[in-house]
């Protein structure tokens, strides 16, 4: 074999892995609007693989919602989407409609944070099911309905039978929620996107249907793509771990790596404010300031507004997603070595704004 | 079996005279109407006879789920909604039988602060006026300058500049427009406060400040907060005392420390297993309790012990007879028939 083959060969290898489900790539989403153009997603790069949960955390506006509609071309017609996404081979920014329509709820499955906006009020559960199997399977409408009910009856809701004809405002939050999951896994899709999938429910209810993802994960093996705020959701069921901030990946890594050595700032600082059982008695570290707005991004690092290791040369060019420590364990920061040779980082927020007695 | 319980806790309210607040088996049903000719066909049980004090100073913690009554109890106690039954003492004076210019005055030290900075902030009016109203309401403050200098204090008091007295509610962000329902809290030096989930609307990394602010101005200024919050960890970190409602009623109460780590209601310990934690590690080897099934309806609740239906120790007892709120434990008294006291 020459070593054009050979490089040819890797090449579709890479292109082919069996895992590799998604990958995304340069991804940016602008919009237009009255105040100038809204800078929602930069420069994102990342891929996912089949029976990989990959947890996408930030607070509100860091971009983490926007780049999952990309994915399934559900932004509205003002989005501006640059770079590329592609899913099991094919190219999905710029594809027509009717490719989108056949993947979107197939391949792809999304569940939404509010799901009683996401059923239809008037028909039942059973019959918004079987729908969403009939179009994209020619079946009859009892097949449908019979996947309709194994649907429920796996993500477990008892006796499905009976609550397949029923209404959405007859079931409970998680229930409906489970409902959606049902939809989302009707078609046996390979990946699944969850936006904020728990942030509406209770923390009991929250524990049943993140133990409902985990076995639709083992049994489907369909990648997931799980977005939320809450660091403790994603410790618990992500195997990998991406952080946004100001529109782009700050740190991403393994979510062991990632929450036991953060290697950004914006990290630490996202950890030392959740109040946990080793720190009561002793006052939160909040990170000073507020989120950038995506019109008017900072010089340079959009985090160095706020951060107490920014130094001069944050502010001149935003720094590249590099490699930090271990192996796949990426983070966009110039002083990361410095943060990495602390032995308390948390440490770093607390002279900072603590509220009473300063001005912002 | 309820008026047991009233009379345990009637005890333990005179044995602690110096409480700011006590609260007797505070009852509060909605009706509900229905039919043609409008007319109750059924109640809500908001809040079925709870019963605790809070002293001076201090933080009592109400958790639970939606639903559980929490906010109601604290709107009870505030007179807002005016209680079915039960007493409401505050700094010795009862509430419940209060005519409303009477609890006017009462309510320059009794204050709120409500969850969503969004709505609770009136969106016309610059943050200036939003501060200075209670003092308007209660004819405080010599003249328009005295107004102004207090005012200012305030805003520089919960971290905000009061160079921005004049802007509106909508410049600000979330977390500067919670500081701002804060300041206007403070304004008539109250004694209490009650926190109505002040922190869950925000992102987390906002949420601490303001969770900060609210423990320095405690110290400061020697509040008491009841403390309304579904968030587990948030509610550790602030309060020195913790009381777990489900369905209305309180199912375990006592010391922070005492709940958290030898909780003994099978409630507590499910509410307190199903909270993930941000350690990747200890959240694999962690074992959960999760419940079957949703909190039954507060119209019609379960008899006996409420929480039977969910759960894994109920026996026949639980369905006949309603447990009281015993010490199981030291600092913590929980309302079960097979409390955990290992």
């Amino acid at each position: 074999m020459t070593r054009r083959e050979l490089a040819q060969e890797k090449l579709t290898q890479e292109k082919l892995a069996p895992h590799e489900l998604l990958r995304v790539a340069g991804l940016s989403v602008q919009f237009r609007t009255e105040d100038g153009v809204v800078h929602a997603v930069r420069d994102v790069s990342y891929s996912l693989g089949r029976g990989e949960v990959l947890g996408v955390v930030g607070e509100s506006g860091s971009g983490k919602s926007v780049s999952s509609m990309a994915i399934l071309g559900l932004l509205p017609g003002t989005a501006r989407i640059t770079g590329s996404i592609s899913f099991n081979g094919a190219e999905l920014v710029g594809a027509p409609d009717t490719a989108l329509r056949k993947i979107r709820g197939n391949d792809i499955a999304m569940i939404f944070q509010d799901p009683m906006t996401s059923l239809n009020p008037v028909y039942t559960v059973g019959w918004q099911l079987a729908e969403a199997y009939r179009v994209h399977h020619r079946v009859s409408r009892r097949a449908a309905w019979s996947q309709a009910v194994q649907a429920l009856e796996l993500v477990g809701i008892p006796q499905p039978d009976r609550r397949a004809r029923q209404y959405p405002h007859e079931f409970s939050g998680g229930m409906r929620q489970r409902v959606v999951i049902a939809m989302a896994v009707i078609n046996d899709p390979m990946l699944i996107i969850a936006d904020e999938p728990t942030t509406a429910l209770d923390v009991t209810v929250q524990a049943q249907i993140l133990d409902t993802l985990r076995r639709i994960r083992d049994e489907t093996r369909a990648g997931i793509m799980l977005i939320t705020h809450d660091l403790g959701v994603v410790a618990g069921m992500a195997d990998r771990v991406q952080v946004m901030y100001g529109g782009t990946i700050v740190e991403t890594g393994g979510v062991d790596e990632v929450f036991e050595l953060p290697r950004m700032p914006y990290t630490v600082g996202l950890m030392g404010s959740i109040p946990h059982a080793g720190q009561v008695g002793r006052r939160l570290t909040p990170i000073p300031g507020t989120p950038p707005s995506l019109v008017h991004l900072p010089q340079g690092c959009t985090f160095s507004p706020r951060c107490p290791l920014a130094a001069p040369q944050c502010v001149v060019a935003e720094p590249a997603l590099v490699e930090g420590g271990s192996a796949g364990h990426a983070v966009r920061c110039v002083r990361w070595a410095e943060l990495a040779g602390m032995s308390d980082p948390q440490r770093l927020f607390l002279r900072s704004e603590t509220g009473a007695g300063t001005s912002a | 079996m309820t008026s047991d319980i009233a009379a345990s806790s009637a005890a333990a309210a005179t044995a602690r005279t110096d409480a700011l607040l006590q609260v007797n088996d505070l009852v509060k049903t909605f009706p509900i109407r229905g039919g043609i000719i409008p007319r109750t066909v059924g109640k809500v049980h908001a809040v079925s006879g709870v019963s605790f004090d809070l002293a001076a100073g201090q933080t009592l913690g109400l958790v639970g789920e939606s639903g559980c009554g929490k906010s109601t109890t604290g709107r009870a106690i505030l007179q807002l909604h005016r209680p079915t039954s039960g007493s409401v003492v505050f700094d010795g004076h009862e509430l419940t039988t209060m005519r409303t210019r009477a609890l006017r005055r009462v309510r320059r030290d009794m204050q709120i602060v409500f969850q969503d900075p969004y709505a609770s902030l009136n969106p016309r009016w610059p943050v200036n006026d939003i501060v200075a109203e209670p003092y308007l309401i209660h004819g405080i403050g010599s003249d328009r300058r005295d107004v102004q200098h207090r005012v200012d204090t305030l805003l520089a008091l919960v971290g905000l500049n009061p160079e921005h007295r004049n802007r509106y509610p909508h410049e600000f962000s979330g977390g500067q427009r919670q500081r701002i329902g804060i300041a206007r809290a403070l304004a008539l030096e109250p004694k209490l406060i009650v926190l109505d989930e002040p922190v869950s609307a925000l992102d987390v990394s906002v949420q601490a400040g303001v969770v900060n602010l609210l423990e320095e101005l405690q110290e400061r200024l020697g509040l008491a907060y009841l403390f309304v919050a579904h968030d587990l960890s948030v509610i550790r970190h602030i309060c020195d005392r913790v009381a777990v409602m489900y369905l209305g009623k309180i199912v375990e109460i006592g010391d922070r420390d005492g709940i958290y780590t030898r909780p003994t209601h099978p409630y507590t310990q499910s509410l307190l297993s199903a909270v993930p934690l941000p350690d990747p590690k200890a959240e694999r080897q962690r074992r959960r309790i999760v419940l079957t099934g949703d909190v039954p309806s507060p119209v019609s609740p379960p008899s006996g012990c409420r929480f039977r239906t969910r759960c894994w120790k109920a026996q026949d007892i639980c369905a006949t007879e309603e447990p009281a709120l015993l010490a199981h434990g030291p600092g913590t008294r929980s309302a079960c028939h097979f409390p955990d006291t290992s």
